[in-house]
Parts: structure tokens; sequence; C-alpha cells
């Protein structure tokens, strides 16, 4: 036989061997499983790799730790490319593998699964952090650590009339004018509008005209010049990164002087370096402290970063890296509760480990979670930042649920 | 390509013989195996993590059969069909969601079934509307035109309008159970898989039977050579704008039958890259053939999931494997593809031929 077919062979009988011993992998329970379906290569990857990142890096830093009441985590992390039909067969990969819980991520695998992993009891840590997830009636199983979008932007504009607005020369003269700037069709910025609209009513605020931004805008100076007749003093935009720094590169240019409020999705340490000098004074929600900031826990999240991934240079490291930490954390933190409760099914995990949680705080700047089987809205605080001089600086902290408790409590589930 | 040569002893008398499906016994005893394999071994013995996998093949076969027909058969390159999938997925979503169906066509489980062929029937017409440029355009220019039909479709109409309907800024919310076949709630994934089978062979067979037809000879003529075509008296424009229209007719069923497998629909679930990737399917399975859809879709979709259980074991290991493996997943669907092109040009489907022509003349193959 020539010595290319013996390597041929050799190679297709080895990778015969390691697909069997990967189809009859799932019999082994000595750990505890947990399935992470990330984007590292798809539409959202620009965000998605770093939080695939983090995820990796926290369960490291748990099992490190002590793991889960000494067991160890296993962690199946996969790229679906923001694929749905991949999300699909991934899904049922995990529940092959018999994982205990899945760390999801965007909107698009999250929504499409969010019925299925309720039938199927599995607790599904995501990163879309929809206000309509939050309501365990009709998403039980979908959970977050983060300010969800709708209470994020309540916080947002509250800020802002608490402590912009007092210092502009025609206060107490006139309402306060708002326009929102978001992609209409997107799931994910549309998702706050209801709330935003509602809480600037609320607040007295003039609601001026909608623009419509797609999330892939890279022009928007026919929707800037439409809002500058409109002469709003805030603006808020709840898209990501590339489409917010692009209205505030056309805002800028085009002399529209306006405060501009910011969804997390928006707000990270990539802002500045595509808007630029635009992003002076952006005030943007940050449900998690930003990378190498200051707070508890964070020299690890560093640590593990170096220790993990050091190919990766730290300060191309982001705000994401932190939300992937916290997912996972919290995660760990319901597995330890119901393991000590002795019931590791999703059931149990669901309600002795989440629904105990009652503002718990594993550090990282995220403010204390609470989850309870009526309420899965876990943070009801909304950490404001701003912009200035280069540097991201708490400007407000506000806490929904203290300051309005009725209509926390009674109206502002769900949505 | 196209002639099988039949097993020594066998010879054909009639053209109903030269023309039948199944033309010998030992055909027929491969076809009833295969049946007992799809309709009975697999929803035996797979679990629900196969089945997807299954699914996902069959929804990759749907949806590449129109890329097959178009390409392979009517040599009209195409890179939008995902537009036409999505209009399906979202005829048949609204039809079910918001059209008044009367009570007896409901309580029937005839909805579904019905807004299947509507799927099919209103993908088929914008199709032809995106393939009338077919008549003055050929080649790159045709991409780019087909092309169109993502950005118009998907990222207009369907992303500023459609999903607005019903003013729910959201995505459509189908949760398991909304669909019902007949007596049959479509809400396992096994129940998926049957509907999955019977739409592939329907849309399978009646390709195959086009093929067999005058229209289907049009069609390989205008591939072959337009003007010739057009010379020996066949209407070039029609037979292209049908092919579009069979084409597109195909990806709605595609899209209708996809939704049964998800619990919501948004315009992510149609990017423009799934086009590409069908027109990957056919170009790895083998262009001009039917089979080659079927090999492809299964090459396609089993090499990644292979390649990823494969680096399973490895994980323990090495479990830094599994996150750089990432990427290398990526870059082997590009490579698959390269290899092809250089060392396999006719696709799997060519291989598939020879094996079969081996053994029908074995052993006296020379």
């Amino acid at each position: 036989m020539k010595p290319k077919k013996i390597w041929l062979k050799t190679i297709l009988y080895a990778g015969i061997i390691m697909l069997m011993i990967g189809l009859a992998i799932p019999t082994g329970a000595a750990t505890i499983k947990i399935g992470s379906l990330n984007d590292m290569t798809g539409a959202t990857s620009d965000v998605g790799k770093d939080f695939a990142l983090g995820i990796a890096e926290a369960i490291h830093y748990i099992n490190d730790t002590g793991g889960i009441n000494g067991k160890k985590i296993k962690l199946y992390q996969f790229d679906y490319g923001y694929r749905i039909p991949e999300a699909l067969t991934k899904y049922s990969l995990f529940k092959r593998l018999k994982c205990a819980a899945i760390l999801g991520w965007g909107t698009g695998d999250t929504e499409a699964l969010a019925p299925t992993v309720a039938r199927d009891k599995i607790p599904y840590v995501s990163a879309s952090y929809s206000g309509h997830l939050c309501n365990p009636e009709k998403t039980p199983y979908n959970l977050f650590f983060s300010t969800d979008y709708s209470t994020q932007a309540r916080g947002l504009i509250t800020a802002w009339y608490d402590k912009k607005w007092p210092n502009k020369p025609d206060y107490g003269k006139r309402k306060p004018r708002i326009a929102l700037c978001y992609m209409f069709a997107s799931p994910y910025s549309s998702s706050s509008i209801k709330a935003a609209k509602d809480h600037a009513k609320m607040l007295g605020f003039e609601m001026g005209p909608q623009q419509d931004v797609s999330l892939f805008a890279i022009d928007t100076k026919s929707q800037i010049l439409a809002l500058k007749e409109f002469k709003p003093d805030v603006l808020l935009l709840t898209n990501t990164v590339m489409s917010v720094a692009a209205v505030l590169r056309d805002a800028y240019a085009l002399g529209l002087k306006t405060d501009k409020l910011l969804l997390n999705w928006g707000f990270d340490e990539n802002l500045p370096k595509l808007a630029g000098k635009a992003a002076e004074g952006v005030i943007g929600c940050a449900p998690w402290a930003f990378f190498g900031q200051n707070v508890p826990l964070m020299d690890k999240v560093v640590e593990y970063a170096k220790k993990y991934n050091p190919g990766i240079p730290l300060e191309k490291r982001t705000i994401h890296t932190v939300q992937g930490w916290a997912n996972a954390l919290g995660l760990a933190e319901a597995l330890r509760r119901a393991d000590k409760a002795g019931d590791l099914s999703g059931e149990g995990i669901l309600k002795y480990g989440f629904e105990t949680m009652r503002d718990y705080d594993f550090g990282l700047g995220v403010a204390p979670a609470t989850f309870t089987a009526t309420d899965h809205r876990s943070q009801s605080e909304a950490r404001i930042y701003e912009y200035k001089n280069g540097k991201f600086t708490l400007l407000d902290s506000i806490d929904l649920k203290k300051r309005w408790p009725e209509k926390w409590a009674n109206e502002w589930l769900g949505w | 390509m196209t002639t099988t040569f039949l097993p020594c002893g066998v010879y054909h008398e009639n053209y109903i013989q030269d023309h039948a499906w199944w033309q010998t016994k030992f055909i027929k005893g491969k076809m009833l195996l295969l049946f007992f394999l799809l309709f009975i071994l697999i929803p035996l013995l797979a679990d629900t993590y196969i089945l997807s996998i299954c699914n996902q093949i069959g929804y990759t076969i749907l949806g590449a059969i129109g890329v097959q027909l178009l390409i392979g058969y009517c040599g009209q390159l195409t890179l939008g069909h995902a537009a036409f999938v999505a209009v399906g997925a979202y005829t048949s979503t609204l039809l079910i969601l918001e059209f008044p169906w009367p009570a007896i066509l409901l309580n029937l489980g005839l909805a579904y079934p019905i807004s299947i062929f509507i799927a099919g029937l209103m993908a088929g017409l914008w199709s032809v509307l995106f393939g009338l440029p077919s008549a003055r355009v050929k080649g790159f220019y045709l991409i780019l035109t087909s092309m169109a039909a993502q950005f118009i479709i998907v990222d207009f109409i369907i992303t500023q309008y459609v999903s607005q309907i019903g003013g729910r800024g959201q995505a459509f919310s189908l949760p398991p159970g909304t669909i019902k076949l007949g007596p049959w709630l479509i809400d396992s994934d096994l129940k998926v898989y049957y509907l999955m089978i019977l739409l592939c062979i329907i849309c399978i067979v009646g390709v195959a039977n086009i093929m067999r037809s005058r229209v289907g000879r049009a069609w390989v003529a205008i591939r072959d050579n337009d003007i010739s075509a057009e010379v020996m008296g066949i209407n070039v424009i029609k037979y292209k704008l049908l092919a579009f229209f069979y084409a597109g007719f195909i990806g709605g069923i595609a899209g209708s039958f996809w939704i049964s497998n998800l619990a919501a629909i948004s315009p992510e679930h149609f990017p423009w890259s799934w086009s590409l990737w069908l027109v990957g399917v056919i170009l790895i399975g083998g262009v001009g053939s039917i089979h080659g859809t079927i090999f492809g879709a299964l090459f396609m979709v089993l090499v990644m999931e292979s390649l990823q259980l494969m680096v399973l074991p490895l994980a323990d290991i090495y479990p830094k494997l599994l996150m750089d493996f990432l990427f290398i997943k990526e870059a082997a669907f590009g490579l698959a593809i390269c290899m092809f092109l250089i060392f396999e040009p006719n696709g799997l489907a060519y291989r598939w031929w020879q094996t079969k022509n081996y053994f029908n003349l074995w052993p006296f193959s020379y």
C-alpha cells in the first residue's frame, strides 16, 4: 500500500473512532453539564466573541474555586454563527448531552427556543435581556443577570430627567422634548420602546417623531435632519454599537445638539473608537462594570483573561467579557443552591436555585439580583454611566422598584 | 453522466420500460429498504438530537431543490433563494395566525396544508418577478439581480412592513402546537420529521417528473445553449420564468415547512448567507442532479455535526479545543467547497453514479 493511502486510512479510522466516542459521551454523569450557545463567527460576532470568551473563563474560575459544591462544571460551548437552524440542533445536542442548564445568546435563538425550553424545563440564561422574557407565567425558564431593556430605558430617562434637565436653560419654562431612534423591525431594538414611551409620558415629556435607523446603518443624515426640526433635548437610541456610532457621528457633523441615551448593547468600549469625539458626553446604561474597572471580582476577570486567552491583548477585552461572567456566575450560584437542596432537575434549579435569590450580590458592578416565582426581573436598579474625558463614570443609579413600588409590582412586568 | 448502465442481462423492450421509475426488481428492493429506513427505522431509533439533524437536512434539501432546478437544470444563476424561502415562511405564518379560517377547515386541520400551497404560490410569483431580468441578462449579472431579491424582499418588505403586521414589534410567535396537519398537532421533533419526509418526497418526485417532461427538456436545452434552444422553437423567456416559478414554489414550501420546527419567526432566520449556503450544497452534491441535492445536504449538515462530535472527546484532554475548533469548522466549509471544485467538480452525485455503474456492470465493467 502506498504511504499516502495509509495516512488517509489512519485519519479516516481515527475520525470514525472519535465520532463513536463523541456519540457515546452522554452516558457519564460525574459532573454538572452546561451548554453554551454562542455566536463567534456570525452576524453578532463583534460582541459575541468577547461574551463567549467571558463564559469560558468564568467556568474555569468556578471550577478552580470549588465548582458546584465540589462538583465540576463541564462546559459544552458551541458556535452557531447566528444561524437559527443550527441553534435548534445545538439545543437538541445539549438535551442529548443532558445539560442541566444552557447559557444562550441573542434574541434570535432565545425567541426561537423560548416555548421549547419551557416545555423541556431547561433553564436558559440568555444575553437577550428583553423585558417580555421576565414574566414567569409566559416564559418561566428564560432568565438573565442584567437589568432588562425596558428597565434600562426607564432608568435612563429618569436619570436624565433628574440630573441633566434641571441644568438646561429652558428648565421650568416648557416640557422636555424626547425623540427615539431605533430599528422598527428589529425585535431587540424595539423591545424597550413601549416602556420608554410610557415612562416619558409619565414624566411629562413631549414626544417627538420616531426615527427608523437600521442596525446596519452607516448613513443616518436624513433621520438627523428630520430630528433637527423637532429640536429634542434628549434622544434615546436603542440600537447596537455600530448603528449608534453612525447616529452619533452624523448628529455631531450636522450640529444636532442633544443629549443621547443608550441601552447596554450600544454602549461599550468600542463606541468611542467608532464615534470619536461624537461619543463625548453620551449617557448609557451598563448593568455590569466595564472591563478593568475597580469593582469586586474584576481582578479575577482580568487574571483569567490573561491566563486562558493570552493571545488577546487586555485593551481589546470589553464589557461583554464581564457580561459573560455575570451570566455564568449567576447560573453557578443557582446550581449551588439547587444542589444543596438535592434537586438538580430543571424545575429544581428554577425553584430552589434562581427563585431563592434575594438581593444576591456577586460583584462585577452588577446590582444585587432577586428572582421570585412571580417576577423574573433580576434587577430593579439601572446603573447609568456617562462617557466623559475618555472615561466611563457612574452618573446615577436608579432603583425603579424603590421609586415607583406600586407600578413596578403591578404594571411594568413583562413588557 | 445521465445514463446509468443497466445491470448485465436486463434489457428494455419498450418505451414504458425505458421510462419506468423503478426499472429492475433490485431497484424496487432498494427503494423498499429506503422506505423502511426513513419511515420506520430512523423514527424508532433516533433520539431528538438525531431527529433535529434529520430535520435540518430536510430543510436544506427542500431549499436546495429550487436552487438545483434553477442553476443545475435551467442554467439560471441565483443567489437570492433565501428570500423566497422567507416569503413562504411568512405567508404561511400570516395565514395561520391572522387569516379568519372557517371553523370547519380549522377543525379538520386543513389550515396549514392549504397555507403551504398558498405559500408556494406566493413565493413562486415573487420568484417570477425577480426572474424577469433573466430575459435580458445572464451569468454574473443575473446573480446580482437575484441578490436584489434578498435586499428588497427580506431586508425591506418583510423587515419593515410584514414584521409589523399586528403591531407586534417582535418576532411572530409560533409556539409548538400552533400548527395542525389534519388530526395531528405538529409539536414534536418526530412529527416535524414525518412532515419533512413527506414534503421532501413530494418535491423530489415532482421535480424528477418535470425533468422527464417537455418542460424539463426545454430547461436543459436552455442551460446547454439558449440560442440553439430558441432556434429549435423553445420560448426561452417563458421557460426561464417557469423555472423561476417552480424554484420559488419549492422554496416557499421549504419556508412553510420550516415554521413547523420553529417557535418564533423573524427576518433574522433568512440571512443572505443562507442562499450562498444552498448554492454550496448543490456544488458539493453535484450540479444538475437530484441525487446531488440530497447528497450535498447530507454532506453539509452531517460533516459539520460530525466534526463537532469528533472534537467532544478531545475536549476532555484539551478543553480549549472546543472553542478553537469553532473557527476550524467555518474554515472546513470553505475548504470542502474548494476541494470539491478542484478534485470532484461533478460533486458527490458523480461518485454515486460511478459506484452504481461499477456494481451494475460487475464483473464485466470493460
